[in-house]
């Protein structure tokens, strides 16, 4: 392997990394290669917030319209919830619209925010810092989004949704400029791609309407908005996310949400900690993938802050349960892409990049652009129109309500933070004090791909030795996300050719699972142990849908 | 060829168990539910049966809580005709309580095989199928890794401890399956579609009188810690000594 760079240089990860492979992921409708063929009204790509909260508002919209809506959802995970994660604290709001019948009692939150406390963390103290006006969480409620997903998965059934587990949506199928449907992944094939004795070839689902819910750096809306040439006015950028569910001894009685240490004074980021019972905390650490030094690793990073006193004095003596990662799209307001429908297909939540990172919320957008979807498509369905004109619909009704209000006020806040964890601070708080409206300027940004990184010979932020009680090794942490991919299935990412070794060891870093690996000077792809996070897919190696069933399963996350 | 295979929902294998409050059975907060797999196998060769005999009929009865009707559904998604529940809402610990609910149902359903998991993976027991061979006065063959049926008769492999057993047996009869013996395969999306609108009876079942109780609990210990005796050659007589001396394995 040659090294691409000296030490000491910067390097770009874009440089090094695959196109994506709409080749794979764009198939014309009718191509060979499927199994059986079915046809539905609506398909929905992904068992998220997003895709379950659409199902459940058009299936309850039909019922009351007295028209019958043949609706199925496709979910990677082989149970429902399993490859969810987030923090969480969520907003009510998309619940009691979709739910006007229920009580906030009756939703499957752990409980409602009562304290909380924001700190400044140095390595040794934490400093409470005034909570900032957009992290202000009175009358939100704790919930873990398995468990969320778990629910309105069996809402959705109860009302007729067929909801498929276990199939990965691998292919867009795509007649002419019109989204046909999907391809999903085979099933039962070995290390080099020949079926074994379970294979199970790919289905074809062909549908009037094709929604894409397929979360965080979603494969098919990735591939059909780069074959439209649809764009942002800045590109989507991202951050990793990485978090662990503990049984702790000492009760926790509120929400912290920490900044500072241990991230460099160049990442942008932050943890979380959440009681979802006393004695049961969610905690995690996200950061920014646009990060400057080449060797910062999230999950090393997030092993070292808990042994700061805040942290330790609630795990010690405790067990960690659960241990998960994820990227969150984090460019707001100007990284929405321009159109988010199409001829035959709408794109929603976390694929079409609704997050507000100030007040750390996505859930209720993603199910809100959910419910707003499913009136547009039955609006669609009943005229027989499923143009691209028609389904616009679902765009006005994003961009005049709450969602895009939100994410416009707080437009500029995350991009600030480019420049630095302090100067970025300075920004956001003149931004928040004045409503959005300093500066009167996009700030642009550069894909995360794109951020030159420093490789700093042996400086690597985060590392830690794992002590298997507090601190936990990437091996370990696979194992506890409840990953059992079968050893001997197909590699799912796609590596650029002649990866130099800096590449192959900021993979390495880069990827919470372990999933890369350098052993003499050589770059190795533990591919079994990838969760799904799509780390990798925004700053390197490209991640493809691979059998149905794979990856994490997550319970409580 | 008319199969019944009474199937059972189990906790996945994978699944973190908790004891609840009562000392003496799961918490089942939060715990995902299977189909057995050992009764996969079982799904799978009926299926199988019927597929080469070219007709036939395959039912799927399952005893348990109402939430068993999708361990019934999965069945039926692979393939099967039909499901019935005996519903009950706990699984009783006593096997013969049980067994005595399914036979009441086999019984006069005029089936040439009647199938079970040679155990189920929650209590170990590998009681209930012999149990209802015994009430219906049937032949039973336990833990088959093969079979060949021809006619009225029956040629089953039997993994042993050390070599292999061939038994022949007259139908009908009872079967408990064991793994090797088929690849049961995945619910296809057509058959899952398929499944939602099979006929699925549920009726209360008629357990027998249980004269066992399950008093208590108890997790396993702790794994002790390991230890690391050093790095490189020099550490190996150390380690040797350790084995032999306060392990005692060599």
């Amino acid at each position: 392997m040659a090294r691409g760079e000296g030490r000491g240089e910067r390097f770009v990860p874009a440089n090094y990394q695959p196109l994506l492979p709409t080749d794979r992921l764009v198939l014309k409708e009718g191509s060979e290669g499927a199994g059986d063929r079915m046809e539905l009204d609506v398909l929905i790509v992904g068992a998220g917030p997003a895709g379950l909260a659409c199902a459940i508002e058009l299936a309850q919209l039909a019922q009351r319209d007295g028209t019958e809506v043949d609706i199925g959802v496709l979910e990677k995970a082989e149970a429902l919830g399993e490859h969810s994660l987030s923090g969480a604290v969520v907003n009510p709001r998309a619940f009691r619209e979709l739910f006007p019948d229920l009580k906030d009692a009756d939703f499957p939150f752990r409980g409602p925010v009562k304290r909380e406390r924001v700190c400044l963390l140095t390595g040794r103290r934490a400093f409470t810092l005034p909570t900032p006006p957009t992290m202000h969480n009175a009358g939100n409620y704790i919930a873990s989004l398995s468990e969320i997903v778990r629910w309105l998965g069996e809402r959705a059934a109860a009302l007729g949704v067929n909801v498929f587990t276990g199939f990965p949506a691998a292919s867009l199928l795509m007649d002419e400029q019109r989204v046909a449907g999907v391809r999903t992944a085979a099933s039962g094939l070995d290390r080099d791609g020949r079926p074994l004795a379970n294979y199970m070839a790919p289905n074809d689902l062909v549908a009037k309407v094709t929604v894409l819910a397929e979360g965080t750096r979603g494969a098919l809306a990735q591939a059909w908005l780069d074959r439209q040439g649809v764009s942002s006015e800045n590109p989507q950028i991202f951050a990793l996310g990485v978090k662990e569910i503990w049984e702790t001894k000492r009760p926790l009685d509120m929400i912290v949400h920490t900044l500072g240490w241990p991230l460099p004074a160049d990442a942008f980021g932050g943890s979380f900690m959440y009681p979802l019972e006393p004695n049961l905390v969610a905690l995690g650490l996200v950061v920014g993938l646009d990060y400057g030094e080449a060797g910062l690793d999230v999950h090393e990073l997030f092993q070292r802050m808990k042994l700061h006193p805040l942290f330790r004095g609630y795990l010690e003596g405790g067990e960690m349960v659960e241990w998960g990662a994820k990227t969150i799209p984090e460019g707001g307001y100007y990284s929405v892409p321009a159109r988010r429908s199409g001829d035959g297909v709408v794109i929603l939540g976390d694929s079409a990049g609704l997050v507000d990172v100030p007040s750390l919320k996505g859930i209720h957008y993603a199910m809100q652009s959910g419910m707003f979807a499913a009136r547009a498509i039955l609006t669609s369905l009943k005229s027989d129109d499923m143009s691209a004109a028609r389904l616009a619909e679902y765009d006005r009704l994003v961009n005049s309500s709450f969602i895009m209000k939100d994410l416009y006020r707080t437009r500029n806040m995350r991009l600030a933070f480019k420049d630095g964890f302090y100067v970025g601070g300075l920004k956001a708080a003149v931004m928040t004090a004045t409503g959005g409206r300093i500066p009167g300027w996009k700030i642009a940004m550069a894909r995360d791909a794109d951020v030159p990184r420093r490789l700093t010979p042996r400086l690597r932020p985060g590392s830690v030795t794992p002590d298997g009680r507090l601190t936990f090794s990437k091996v370990d942490g696979v194992f506890k996300s409840g990953n059992a991919t079968r050893d001997t299935i197909p590699v799912h990412l796609v590596v650029g050719k002649d990866v130099p070794l800096t590449a192959a060891e900021f993979y390495a870093r880069m990827c919470p699972a372990g999933v890369y690996e350098v052993t003499q000077g050589t770059l190795r792809v533990n591919a079994p142990n990838c969760v799904d996070c799509k780390a990798t897919d925004v700053l390197g190696p490209r991640w493809l849908p691979r059998e149905g069933g794979s990856g994490p399963k997550y319970k409580r996350m | 060829m008319k199969i019944a295979v009474c199937i059972k929902r189990v906790p996945d294998s994978e699944t973190r168990v908790k004891i609840a409050a009562d000392g003496k059975s799961l918490d089942e907060a939060g715990v995902k539910f299977i189909l057995n797999p050992y009764d996969e196998f079982a799904v799978e060769e009926a299926l199988q049966r019927k597929e080469q005999a070219g007709s036939g009929e395959v039912v799927v009865i399952a005893l348990g809580p109402a939430a068993a009707q999708e361990t019934i559904r999965t069945a039926l998604a692979m393939g099967a005709d039909r499901g019935t529940l005996l519903q009950a809402d706990r699984i009783p610990a006593d096997g013969l309580a049980a067994a005595t609910a399914l036979a009441a149902e086999l019984k006069g359903g005029g089936y040439d095989l009647i199938l079970f998991g040679k155990m189920a993976i929650d209590d170990y027991n590998h009681q209930v199928g012999p149990m209802v061979a015994e009430l219906l006065d049937l032949p039973c063959v336990t833990t088959v890794a093969h079979l060949e049926i021809e006619g009225g008769k029956g040629v089953a492999e039997r993994e042993i401890e050390g070599g292999l057993e061939v038994v022949e047996f007259p139908l009908p009869a009872v079967l408990t399956t064991d793994k090797g013996l088929n690849e049961p395969r995945y619910p296809a999306l057509k058959g899952i579609m398929a499944a939602k609108k099979k006929p699925l009876d549920v009726k209360p079942a008629a357990l027998g009188a249980g004269r066992m109780e399950v008093v208590a609990m108890t997790p396993p210990p702790d794994r002790k810690e390991g230890k690391i005796v050093g790095e490189g050659g020099a550490a190996v007589a150390e380690l040797v000594r350790l084995l032999r001396e306060e392990a005692k394995v060599l």
